[in-house]
């Protein structure tokens, strides 16, 4: 067998080994905190698919959707603006620093003060706390754009929107993108969070509803479609990224060769 | 006026307008509400800042986020360079740890409370699996980072592995190590506000909790202040400690104007 198909099988082969071990392992716990997979996997189907599918995971994915989406525009738009109006940078920046040095979910009991415990203050939460990766990272794509690009543009006698559009946007493009993912993160763990501190709905109360009461199953099975959701919305992230950067992953990975 | 010193005094009027509005908004449209004034929350963190209870909070906070941080440094950067030199490692591996990667923290803190209870090492071990994660993976990056050339030249010298580790691998993957570790400090104030937030930890994430359950909304607010300031600190002294600790390496060198 050569090398190659060797890693393969390992790669493929360690994690379906792990999952194994867990079933047989647990097949027999006694242990109350870890309960066998079989039954986690029962409780994960009888909770998640469908009985709580409309009512909590639906609920907390359009929160975490909405949310992340109002951040990015937002934060985009305002990182553009503080990037090119120098007066509004200099008004905005000691501020924005401050609120970044916030842990964004210490900033959720302040908006249940505000806003008691609904809906909107999830929504809110998550949007203002995602906010400022995707900001600050525009701004500092923004203030890094190539200085040749700028001069081109402005030789071209490009409108100020066709230089937002066509040119600043592309070129900040990359340092945008990690800022999103990181807002993604903050996103997913301030959804988590806004819906354990007091809330009766979402994927995060009944995690923590299910710990609290001791149905250690259902904690479990909680747990596990936060891991997947959390695993699969950085998936669903990268894929797209990569979509809309080809050409900057392309012109990368030609600069490595060359 | 020179533009620095105009720069510097739009600054200042931005916090201080900032703190206007807020006062303003407290005390005349939203008086009596949950929004604190500006004043009430700064004699309230006065107050903080000469009560025992409050210092040995902050200590608690920045006691767990550095014993998270420290193990998950030692015990990352060993395994990273476990799995970054022996392939087999490495494909065993990567299925599980890109899995685990963008799982937060706070998707098993229920699972942790569980085991330790609202405990200092409930804390510590949630900072270290928030930590260990990206550390393992950038010294992995940063093994394979190596200079081949310089490799060879080493091993042509006749060192042994143990040296080539110690003169060559390492070293080159120090920048990669020190980027995780910037970037690890802050995630672990973050983490040890969340494990005492929601999970009862010891440290100032407690002391939010019980501000908010409470309706103390001054010292609420204070406390929120309170840890800006700490996120500010945290992040500034990991990139001067990244820069201080680093500044031999090519990446960090500054580049004279020729």
């Amino acid at each position: 067998m050569n090398r190659k198909a060797v890693n393969w099988s390992l790669g493929v082969g360690a994690p379906l080994l792990l999952v194994a071990l867990w079933w047989t392992l647990s097949s027999t716990s006694t242990n109350t905190f870890f309960p066998p997979l079989s039954i986690i996997l029962e409780r994960f189907q009888a909770l998640w698919l469908f009985d709580h599918f409309t009512s909590d995971v639906l609920l907390s994915l359009r929160n975490l959707l909405l949310g992340y989406a109002l951040a990015t525009v937002i934060g985009v738009g305002l990182g553009f603006i503080i990037a090119l109006v120098p007066v509004a940078r200099w008004v905005l920046d000691p501020l924005i620093h401050f609120f970044r040095g916030i842990p964004p979910v210490a900033l959720v009991p302040i908006f249940i003060s505000l806003i008691g415990f609904g809906v909107e203050m999830r929504l809110l939460s998550i949007t203002l706390a995602a906010l400022f990766p995707t900001l600050i990272a525009t701004v500092d794509g923004i203030r890094s754009v190539d200085s040749g690009l700028k001069d081109v543009s402005a030789v071209y006698r490009l409108t100020r929107r066709e230089k937002m559009v066509q040119v600043y946007l592309p070129a900040a493009g990359p340092h945008i993108a990690s800022g999103m993912q990181v807002s993604l993160q903050v996103a997913f763990i301030v959804m988590i969070a806004s819906e354990m501190l007091g809330s009766s709905q979402g994927i995060g109360a009944m995690t923590l509803l299910a710990q609290q009461s001791f149905m250690i199953s259902d904690m479990w099975a909680g747990i596990l479609l936060l891991g997947i959701i959390g695993f699969a919305a950085n998936l669903l992230f990268e894929i797209i990224k990569n979509k809309v950067l080809a050409w900057y992953v392309g012109s990368k990975r030609l600069a490595r060769t060359a | 006026m020179n533009a620095q010193l105009r720069q510097l005094l739009v600054s200042a009027g931005g916090i201080v307008g900032a703190i206007l509005i807020w006062q303003f908004v407290a005390t005349v449209p939203m008086a009596g509400g949950p929004l604190p004034p500006f004043s009430a929350t700064f004699t309230e963190l006065t107050q903080l800042l000469a009560s025992g209870e409050f210092w040995s909070s902050l200590a608690d906070t920045i006691l767990i986020s550095l014993l998270g941080l420290g193990s998950a440094a030692v015990i990352g950067v060993v395994l990273g360079i476990l799995i970054g030199s022996f392939d087999p490692f490495r494909y065993a591996t990567l299925a599980v740890l890109e899995f685990l990667k963008p799982i937060p923290p706070i998707v098993i803190l229920p699972l942790v409370v569980l085991i330790y209870g609202p405990t200092t090492q409930m804390a510590w071990f949630l900072v270290f699996f928030g930590c260990v994660l990206p550390i393992i993976m950038q010294t992995v990056a940063g093994v394979h980072d190596a200079d081949p050339v310089t490799l060879d030249t080493a091993r042509s010298y006749g060192m042994g592995r143990t040296e080539v580790l110690a003169r060559v691998t390492l070293p080159s993957a120090m920048p990669f190590i020190g980027t995780a570790m910037r970037v690890a400090a802050p995630a672990a104030l973050v983490i040890t506000v969340v494990a005492g937030l929601l999970g009862g930890g010891p440290g100032l994430g407690r002391s939010i909790y019980q501000a908010q359950a409470g309706g103390d909304y001054p010292s609420l607010y204070a406390y929120v202040l309170v840890l800006g300031m700490l996120g500010l600190i945290f992040q500034g002294v990991s990139r001067l400690a990244e820069r201080r600790t680093l500044h031999w390496h090519a990446s960090y060198r500054e580049v004279l104007p020729a």
